[in-house]
C-alpha cells in the first residue's frame, strides 16, 4: 500500500482548539494504518506542494491569491465552519500535492492502493471559495492531473456529506463521473438526485440522496443498482474515493448508520469499478469521532488491500429503501430534461 | 424604477444580522414588501442544533412587533448550507428574493481581502442588488 502524508510540514499547524476538524484526526488515521500490519509491504511517500500551476486547473488563480494572503496575515475564520491559520496555506498547499503523489507512486509501481492521509479536507472546497473545513479540492486537484494524462476517472464520495465542491469543478466534464452517497438534506444543501451534470456531461453526475437513520444495505443497494450501470458504461480508468468516514453511526456530524463493516462492502465495490491494480485511491475527507475514524479506515484499507479485517457487522434494515426508487425516478426526468433542452438548442 | 416585493436577509443571531433584519423590516413596511428571514445551517451546527425551521425565534418576534410589521409577510427559513451560498440561492425560486441584505460582519476579515467576509463574498456573486448595512446602522 502507497501512503501519501502531509509532509515534510506537519499538518499540526492547521487548527483551532475545540474545532472537530483537529490534527487528532490524523493521529487515528495513523494508528488505522498501524493496525494493518503490513511491515515492508507499507511505503510511505511525503508529499510536494501543489504548484500554482497544478491548482489553476480546478481553482481560481484570485481565489488562491486570496487564500494566500488571508494565511499569511494571520488567518482566522473564514465562514462560521471553516478556518484558517498562518500555516493552512502551505498544509493545504501540501495536502493537495498529497494526491498528485500518489498518482506518480501508483502510476510508477503499477500496482497496490494509495491512501492520502492529508488535511484540511478537501470537497467541500469550490473553485472560488472555502467552505465545510476545506481549503483546497485535493481530490479535484488529483483528478485533473489524471485528466491531462488522458485517464477516465471515477470519483466516489461516500462522505456523509455531498461533495458540493468536486460536482461544481466536474459539472461539465465528460470524462470525470462523479457518485456521490450522502446525507440529505443536510449541509451544504446541494446533492438533490435531479442534479445529474452539465450539458456536455449529461449523467456524469450521480447523487443518491438517503435519509437520516439510513444503513449500509440502503446505500449499497442505491450504489449498485443506480451508479452501477453508470459506471459500468463509463468505464474508468482510474478510481478515487473521496473517503469521509463521517456516516458512522458513532459520528457526531450527522445522522446516518454505518459500521465499519459498510465500509468494507462499499471498499469491495469500488474496488471492482477499476480497471486494473495500482488504479484506486483513498483521499481522507471527513470522520470526527476518532475511534469510528480509525475502525472504519483500518476496514476499508484491510478490504482494499484483500485482507479483510475483524470489524462490527455491516447494518442494515434501516429506512430509505424507498428513497431508491425515487431517486432513479428524479435521475431519469433531469437525464432527459437536459437531453431535451440540448436537442431544442442544437440548430 | 420597481421597487422591490420580496426582501431576503440573513439571520445568524449575531449583532450584526440583527441590524440587518431591523433595516429589512423597516424598509420593508415602506413599501409593503415580504420579508425572508433565513438562517443557514452550517457543519458545525450540527453539533448544537439553535434554530427550528417551524419556530420564528422569539428575538425576531419581538423585532417584527416592534416595527408593527404584519407578520403574514415574514417567512422564517432554516436552510442547510453555509451562510454565502444560503443567501445567494434566495434569489432564485421558490423565493425569487428581488434583494438580499446581510450584516457587515466578517469575522476573519482583513483589510482589502474578501475572503472572512461574508457580505463581500454575497455581493460578489449575487444575481440581484444587495444591501449591506454596517454595524453602526442606527434607525431612527
Ligand atoms: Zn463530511
Amino acid at each position: 500500500m502507497v501512503l501519501v502524508i502531509n509532509g515534510p510540514y506537519s499538518d499540526s499547524g492547521h487548527e483551532d482548539i475545540g474545532h472537530p476538524e483537529r490534527p487528532e484526526r490524523m493521529v487515528a488515521a495513523m494508528a488505522a494504518v498501524d493496525d494493518l500490519g503490513l511491515g515492508s509491504e507499507l511505503v510511505v511517500a511525503e508529499s510536494y506542494t501543489a504548484s500554482r500551476a497544478e491548482l489553476v486547473r480546478v481553482h481560481n488563480g484570485n481565489y488562491l491569491d486570496e487564500l494566500g494572503a488571508f494565511c499569511y496575515a494571520g488567518g482566522g475564520n473564514i465562514d462560521d465552519d471553516t478556518y484558517a491559520t498562518f500555516d493552512s496555506w502551505t498544509i493545504a498547499t501540501y495536502a493537495a500535492g498529497a494526491g498528485l503523489k500518489v498518482i506518480d507512486e501508483l502510476r510508477r509501481r503499477d500496482d497496490g492502493v494509495g491512501f492520502v492521509a492529508a488535511r484540511p479536507p478537501g470537497h467541500h472546497a469550490l473553485a472560488d471559495r472555502a467552505m465545510g473545513f476545506c481549503l483546497l479540492n485535493n481530490i479535484a486537484v488529483a483528478a485533473a492531473e489524471l485528466l491531462r494524462l488522458g485517464e477516465r476517472v471515477l470519483i466516489v464520495d461516500w462522505d456523509v456529506h455531498h461533495g458540493n465542491g468536486t460536482q461544481q469543478i466536474f459539472w461539465d466534464e465528460p470524462d470525470v463521473l462523479y457518485v456521490s452517497t450522502h446525507q440529505w438534506p443536510l449541509f451544504p444543501g446541494s446533492g438533490s438526485a435531479s442534479e445529474v451534470g452539465g450539458r456536455h456531461a449529461n449523467d456524469r453526475t450521480v447523487n443518491l440522496p438517503l435519509p437520516p437513520g439510513a444503513k449500509g444495505d440502503v446505500m449499497l443497494r442505491a450504489m449498485s443498482e443506480i451508479a452501477g450501470p453508470v459506471i459500468a458504461e463509463f468505464n474508468p480508468t482510474w478510481v478515487l474515493v473521496s473517503a469521509g468516514f463521517d456516516a458512522h453511526r458513532d459520528d457526531p456530524m450527522a445522522d446516518l448508520c454505518l459500521t465499519s463493516g459498510d465500509f468494507r462492502l462499499m471498499t469491495n465495490y469500488v474496488m471492482d469499478c477499476a480497471p486494473r491494480p495500482g488504479r484506486v485511491a483513498f483521499f481522507l475527507e471527513g470522520g470526527y469521532n476518532l475511534e469510528a475514524l480509525r475502525s472504519s479506515i483500518l476496514a476499508t484499507l484491510s478490504t482494499a488491500l484483500g485482507h479483510p479485517q475483524e470489524d462490527e457487522p455491516p447494518s442494515n434494515g434501516g429506512p430509505g429503501a424507498d428513497h431508491v426508487a425515487r431517486t432513479r425516478q428524479s435521475r431519469l426526468v433531469a437525464i432527459e430534461m437536459l437531453r431535451h433542452s440540448d436537442e431544442t438548442e442544437t440548430p | 424604477m420597481k421597487t422591490f416585493r420580496n426582501l431576503a436577509v440573513g439571520y445568524d443571531g449575531s449583532l450584526d444580522s440583527t441590524i440587518a433584519v431591523r433595516w429589512a423590516l423597516r424598509a420593508a413596511r415602506e413599501v409593503d414588501a415580504t420579508v425572508t428571514i433565513v438562517h443557514a445551517t452550517g457543519l458545525l451546527e450540527h453539533l448544537r442544533a439553535r434554530y427550528s425551521p417551524d419556530v420564528l425565534p422569539p428575538e425576531l418576534l419581538g423585532l417584527a412587533k416592534e416595527y408593527a410589521f404584519d407578520e403574514s409577510r415574514l417567512r422564517w427559513l432554516v436552510t442547510n448550507g453555509d451562510a454565502c451560498s444560503v443567501l445567494l440561492r434566495m434569489a432564485c425560486a421558490p423565493v425569487n428574493a428581488d434583494a438580499l441584505v446581510v450584516g457587515s460582519r466578517g469575522e476573519g476579515k482583513r483589510d482589502g481581502l474578501l475572503l472572512g467576509s461574508t457580505s463581500l463574498e454575497v455581493a460578489e456573486h449575487a444575481t440581484v442588488p444587495v444591501v449591506v448595512v454596517p454595524s453602526t446602522y442606527v434607525d431612527h
